[in-house]
């Protein structure tokens, strides 16, 4: 299981997500995930590639890779980012907690982590071994009787 | 560079309406704050955001309208926004952002709360 996946390499800029955005929207699409599942996933793969850009990233060429993978059971979707010298591994469970004491709803930024966590079935924090974080999302797709 | 061929401006008396024609990712939300401030550095006060053409709406975007509402604010105007599609108002309403910024259903309503 699991063995296919599609893999995306980006330059580390926000220029590209509206592509990535349009590629995830159609694959959820024939995934048969509803037309309201399928803007929390566009939204939530926005999020996190938006935070790889700004946070995990040196420069341009520092590059996210967004790797796709499909089941039966579910579409996992993992962006990996390299850190920053200063900052490495900055999206840690323990962060994330420090960054939602902090959140505001007048707040201008901090946001996005929230709506990961809302938007996704499951969601994992994991420092990798190039210096910066995997960030995982799945989504089910059975959804549950609330979404529909 | 600030594409403006996706940000339209009209007038309504003292009413600035600013018709968002792209989706709002990070890329086009630079975009609506130069807009947005253009309009803040001419003194404009009343602004309405029209989204009856945005299909996404990202928390970097969401941001961007809270800071500039609470700028206009300070100068005695507002920030409304009108014609949201359900799930863009789901993410104002999961950030909490919908009790700081007003969301009206029609550009005729947002405008006339102004009054």
């Amino acid at each position: 299981m699991q063995k296919d996946y599609i893999e995306l390499k980006l330059s580390s800029s926000v220029y590209h997500l509206e592509a990535v955005r349009a590629f995830i929207g159609k694959l959820s699409e024939t995934l048969m995930f509803s037309k309201k599942r399928i803007t929390d996933i566009q939204l939530v793969i926005d999020e996190i590639c938006n935070n790889a850009v700004y946070h995990g990233s040196t420069c341009i060429r520092s590059g996210i890779v967004i790797q796709i993978w499909v089941s039966v059971q579910k579409l996992k979707i993992v962006v990996r980012d390299k850190g920053k010298t200063d900052a490495r591994q900055w999206l840690t469970h323990r962060g994330l907690e420090e960054i939602q004491a902090r959140r505001s709803r007048t707040g201008e930024s901090g946001n996005g982590l929230y709506l990961i966590k809302c938007l996704t079935d499951e969601h994992k924090l994991k420092p990798n071994n190039v210096g910066g974080t995997d960030v995982t999302a799945i989504f089910y797709r059975k959804e549950r009787v609330d979404e529909n | 560079m600030t594409r403006t061929e996706f940000m339209t401006l009209r007038e309504n008396e003292d009413v600035k309406i600013v018709d968002v024609k792209v989706d709002l990712g990070s890329y086009a939300a630079s975009d609506l704050r130069k807009v947005l401030e253009n309009l803040l550095n001419e003194k404009v006060n009343k602004v309405v955001v029209n989204f009856s053409e945005v299909n996404h709406i990202n928390s970097t975007a969401v941001g961007t309208l809270v800071g500039i509402a609470k700028r206009l604010r300070q100068n005695d105007g507002d920030l409304k926004l009108c014609n949201l599609a359900s799930t863009l108002t789901r993410t104002f309403n999961l950030i909490g952002a919908s009790s700081v910024v007003e969301i009206y259903e029609s550009e005729k309503s947002a405008i006339a709360a102004f009054q």
